[in-house]
């Protein structure tokens, strides 16, 4: 669990971060989104010391930050940066051992962690392990970045615009990746972006910054549904809102009985790629596959017109 | 740029028109040029202008760097073999007190030659392996050529042989001189670098007063080095027993150190303020001290910009170490000044001929130990 108590930060009697009280609970994902200068990163910097701040305290499971030497705390925090800081001249192998290294395990165990973790990012070890940084693509160093980060099995994860070097294809995947990691290992993880969507896409809750404020933290699903202010529905683009919310719900929960012509739709759709699958096929009824593939039922265009609506949502 | 480095040919085919070799009565006479055919004989000379008729026409012809070098490497060879077969001809019924050296054209063959063969190795694009390798094959080269005698009667090997024992007394003190210098330098001027990068305020004045050290001629510095290192000799107890003197090699040592700092500290602090923000800030963000930063992050991500001032000091070093005979220093130069204040050409040429190859040699393999850097930029 972290804690932000009424923590500040002022650089030269400005406020960066201004007042924010904020719980995350353990083993979620927090999106911290806002515009740049909106003290989004210096909120996530205090967390590892990189920032200290002017008052306030940040408490990890309790523990005041402050009280932890700096150097340690940070080797039990995972970090991920935009341009992934790799360093330039170690193989993509020794990166990823960084922390392990410091922390003195032994060779073997280093090795295999290694070898486990570039497996998890699908990395392959003994090509891209032995590769400098500049002989990897950008979503090849990415991918190293993160497994740097886990390395030693932190319990939280910190990550500053990580997929904003990442063309579209590759951040969907990179992102996808991100969500199944952090649910198989548990990890807490705050990551912090300037995209609603990824945000969205990512957030078990979503934390909106404006001025070193938070002015909403809620689940994804609630921001959509009521934004809190006229800076957080701007973030969210007015136009966009309905299909937002129908990205965020799986079309399953929407199924009836029945069955329908066609191709299926795949089990983890959205009510947004339903509502695109019929649009594109001219179809008014899609079957729909449960998780083993076999159909489940079918979804029906009004129903995924009417759960796009705020007030069919979840909340 | 083939075509332009092919110009080079035509001034290396009318060196063979200029004096190959000179002849003097004694070593201090004046010279009297000797062509060619006098040089090498009617048949000898035949053969030289074949063999660089040919080699020019394969130069002219041949691109691939490879076979220009396996051009250019024997065509070196051969000029040098040539003039010490020639001086052993033009010996054979001199006096015994008559020198033979090289002449203009001999000098001009061999720049152009050398030119060629180094724009061969250029274009070949050796990796810093080959390149100390190719480094290890001409050193290997010079020592097998003096070693075997051909040059014996070369004029600047018979001052050679004369003082053969000074000669090495000499290199040794000119060693310690360049080199010793710049390992003090290193030791102090690495630590000043970091510690001026991370405190950008001392920046300014630190390299300011180096730089003005830097414009000192170095004459001048060694004789404002006299009266305070004279006053440290006569006053501190054990300063002259460690060789502190107000002239001699205590002078010139601090003198170069000197004249070392000031790059090695400024490279020092453009390699450290080099390394990428991103790089640093994942090294702070996972947890390494400053120290462990230091040594595993910036250290070697600024080491390729070091060692390409430890390469520019060295080189200096070697010489302006020369300079420091002037107030009996020793090194090379005792030669070098030796011979002007004779007039005997040869032993200027003893002094100066090892300072240049040395500052190359050196020169080449620090180039070459920068690429094998980790953190030589790929």
């Amino acid at each position: 669990m972290i804690e932000f108590q009424s923590v500040s930060k002022l650089y030269d009697g400005l406020a960066a971060v201004d007042d924010v009280s904020l719980t995350l609970e353990r083993g979620t994902l927090t999106a911290v989104v806002g515009t740049s200068g909106s003290g989004k990163s210096t909120l996530l910097r205090m967390v590892n010391r990189l920032v200290e701040p002017t008052s306030g305290r940040v408490l990890i499971d309790g523990a005041d930050t402050a009280s932890v030497p700096p150097a340690q705390l940070r080797r039990r925090i995972g970090y991920v940066i935009q341009d992934t800081g790799l360093f330039p001249h170690w193989s993509a192998a020794r990166n990823i051992a960084t922390v392990p290294e410091l922390l003195g395990w032994p060779k073997a165990q280093i090795r295999a962690r290694v070898r486990e973790l570039m497996e998890v990012l699908q990395l392959d070890p003994d090509a891209i392990g032995p590769r400098r940084p500049h002989e990897l693509s950008g979503g090849q160093a990415q991918r190293v970045g993160v497994a740097r980060a886990l390395a030693a099995r932190p319990a939280l994860l910190l990550m500053d615009e990580p997929f904003g070097a990442l063309d579209p294809v590759i951040r969907g995947q990179a992102q996808a990746d991100l969500r199944r990691v952090q649910r198989q290992l548990g990890t807490t993880v705050i990551l912090v972006t300037h995209d609603m969507a990824e945000a969205i896409r990512l957030g078990d809750r979503i934390a909106v910054m404006r001025e070193g404020r938070i002015e909403q933290f809620a689940a994804p699903a609630e921001i959509i549904a009521a934004p809190a202010t006229p800076f957080v529905a701007d973030l969210l683009g007015e136009g966009d809102r309905a299909f937002r919310l129908m990205s965020l719900r799986p079309a399953r929960e929407i199924a009836e009985p029945g069955a329908a012509e066609g191709p299926m739709l795949p089990a983890g759709s959205s009510l947004a790629e339903a509502l695109a699958e019929m649009i594109w096929t001219g179809r008014d009824r899609l079957p729909i596959a449960g998780p083993d593939g076999r159909a489940v039922g079918v979804v029906r265009r009004d129903a995924v017109i009417r759960a796009g609506r705020p007030e069919a949502g979840p909340e | 740029m083939r075509g332009r480095i092919s110009i080079l040919l035509v001034p290396l085919a009318a060196s063979a028109l200029l004096p190959f070799a000179v002849f003097r009565a004694n070593r201090i006479a004046a010279g009297e040029p000797r062509s060619l055919i006098e040089t090498l004989g009617t048949a000898g000379a035949s053969a030289a202008l074949l063999a660089l008729g040919l080699a020019i026409a394969a130069l002219m012809v041949i691109r691939q760097p490879l076979w220009r070098l396996g051009v250019a490497v024997p065509l070196l060879v051969s000029l040098v073999l040539a003039m010490g077969w020639g001086a052993a001809r033009l010996g054979a019924d001199a006096p015994t007190a008559a020198r033979i050296g090289p002449g203009a054209g001999f000098w001009i063959a061999l720049t152009l030659a050398g030119l060629l063969l180094i724009d061969a190795l250029a274009r070949l694009r050796p990796g810093p392996a080959a390149r100390l390798g190719f480094a290890a094959g001409a050193v290997a080269l010079v020592w097998l050529l003096l070693g075997s005698g051909v040059l014996a009667e070369l004029s600047v090997m018979e001052e050679y042989r004369s003082r053969s024992a000074a000669f090495w007394r000499e290199g040794g003190r000119h060693l310690w001189l360049a080199f010793g210098s710049f390992g003090v330098a290193m030791a102090a001027g690495v630590p000043l670098g970091i510690a001026l990068a991370r405190a950008p305020r001392l920046r300014q004045p630190v390299l300011g007063a180096l730089t003005a050290v830097q414009t000192i001629p170095s004459i001048a510095l060694f004789g404002m080095l006299i009266l305070p290192l004279g006053w440290v000799a006569a006053n501190l107890p054990g300063a002259a027993a460690l060789g502190i003197r107000g002239i001699g090699m205590a002078p010139a040592f601090v003198a170069l150190l000197l004249y070392s700092l000031l790059p090695i500290v400024a490279n020092t602090v453009a390699g450290l303020t080099g390394v990428p923000r991103s790089v640093t800030e994942a090294a702070d963000g996972m947890g390494l001290t400053r120290r462990e930063r230091l040594w595993r992050v910036d250290i070697p991500l600024a080491a390729p910009v070091i060692v390409a001032a430890a390469r520019i000091v060295l080189v200096q070093n070697i010489g302006m170490a020369t300079v420091g005979a002037l107030i009996g220093a020793g090194g090379f130069g005792t030669f070098v000044f030796q011979g002007i204040g004779q007039t005997a050409t040869d032993l200027i040429l003893l002094g100066a001929l090892p300072t240049v190859a040395l500052a190359f040699v050196t020169s080449a393999v620090l180039d070459a130990a920068a690429g094998l850097l980790p953190g030589a930029a790929p």
